[in-house]
């Protein structure tokens, strides 16, 4: 028998949901242009009146990272900055109008972040959402965006990389190079691709890569996929699976039959 | 300094301007747009303005060479009665994304708009 089995393409999740929308109860939210904080699996969605101002998820760097990944920003001046302030988003909005930044480049990388976040807060999960009315999230200097555009973003997203390669799995499991051998030569690999391939260890997930690199999450899965479908990379196979534990006081070989009589009598007797 | 609505304005006052975007070439999202889009649809120009965009900046065929900053500058697609100039932005941090000026060829100046297209793009991100 074969270690390494390529396993089917997950199925898909919530799909018929997805069609209409991705979180109904973020739908409502919008339509009533709530104020507050949805807290979600994958991640958290900062909405004022109604539109999102902020996003956070642990599988997306934050916008921390992206500015400081590659000197945009000092590390101690967002430090400051943060020390300073309640949350990210505050943070941002004192590096803006302290002109530490241009005005350009903090509001494209702040765009980016949410997108990215989002994305994955927004992504199929397996427990309920839950919103907190808040009134710390204001709509502020940075640009905020209408939910709808986020779930919209957000399922052509989805599409976008079920179309490069239709199997999620390459997404969060820590990643190994593969030899693509036996196919056609494989498609040349670009810079930014050459940059993620050089991450991948067998430990790091495409999330850890992304961190590594100070790139959008979303955009290094992009090129996460393309490689496996270029058969550049593959999932590592999942750890085997471990042997059932060994009880620690080991159960007795000769139960006592004439107890679980009576007992079985009993609860009949109940 | 300039936001990214204060720098697609400026970009629509070239003479000629039908319409602009700043678009995300790796996701196609429209990060922002002001003005007409071919077809009416700003969020399906985006997505083959991306297409074209991302084409240009991964094949090496149509790369600098040597250290230029970014390997490539500029896309220009001309048609019967238009223009599109694509201008990458340079940014200090990761990202992909690039102006799209849409142009009307009997008022529109190619070379004029390409100069002014390439400091709106520097001026975004550098200030």
């Amino acid at each position: 028998m074969s270690a390494v089995r390529t396993p089917p393409p997950a199925l898909p999740v919530r799909d018929k949901r997805a069609v209409r929308a991705l979180s109904p109860m973020l739908t409502r939210l919008a339509e009533e242009r709530a104020t507050g904080v949805l807290v979600r699996e994958h991640g958290v969605l900062h909405l004022a009146e109604g539109r999102v101002v902020h996003a956070e998820s642990p599988l997306a760097p934050g916008l921390d990272v992206l500015l400081t990944a590659h000197g945009t920003l000092a590390g101690a001046a967002w430090q400051r900055a943060a020390a300073r302030t309640p949350s990210p988003l505050h943070a941002a909005e004192l590096l803006l109008s302290s002109g530490v930044l241009p005005t350009g480049a903090l509001e494209l990388c702040h765009l980016d972040a949410l997108y990215d976040a989002g994305y994955f807060a927004l992504a199929p999960s397996s427990t309920p959402g839950r919103f907190r009315y808040d009134h710390t999230p204001r709509l502020g200097p940075l640009p905020s965006v209408p939910v709808v555009a986020l779930e919209h973003e957000t399922l052509r997203r989805r599409l976008l990389l079920h179309r490069l390669w239709p199997d999620p799995a390459a997404d969060s499991a820590p990643l190994i190079r593969a030899a693509p051998a036996g196919r056609t030569p494989a498609a040349p690999v670009t810079p930014r691709q050459r940059a993620v391939l050089d991450r991948v260890d067998g430990l790091r997930t495409a999330a850890d890569i992304a961190r590594n690199l100070g790139r959008q999450a979303f955009h290094t899965l992009v090129d996460v996929r393309r490689l496996t479908a270029a058969g550049q990379i593959a999932p590592a196979p999942a750890a085997p699976a471990a042997p059932p534990p060994t009880p620690l006081h080991q159960v007795t070989t000769d139960p006592d039959i004439a107890l679980l009589k009576r007992l079985r009598d009993a609860l009949e007797a109940l | 300094m300039p936001g990214i609505d204060e720098c697609l304005l400026e970009a629509m006052r070239l003479p000629g301007a039908r319409g602009a975007a700043l678009v995300d070439w790796t996701s196609g999202l429209a990060l922002g747009t002001v003005g007409e889009a071919p077809g009416g649809d700003h969020e399906t120009t985006a997505a083959e303005a991306a297409e074209l965009a991302r084409m240009a900046a991964e094949h090496g065929t149509f790369a600098a060479r040597g250290d230029a900053p970014a390997p490539v500058e500029d896309v220009i697609i001309s048609n019967g009665d238009s223009y599109h100039l694509l201008r990458f932005v340079d940014t200090s941090f990761d990202s992909s994304v690039f102006l799209h000026l849409w142009l009307g060829r009997e008022e529109g100046n190619l070379a004029l708009a390409r100069i002014r297209l390439g400091e709106m793009a520097a001026r975004l991100v550098l200030g």
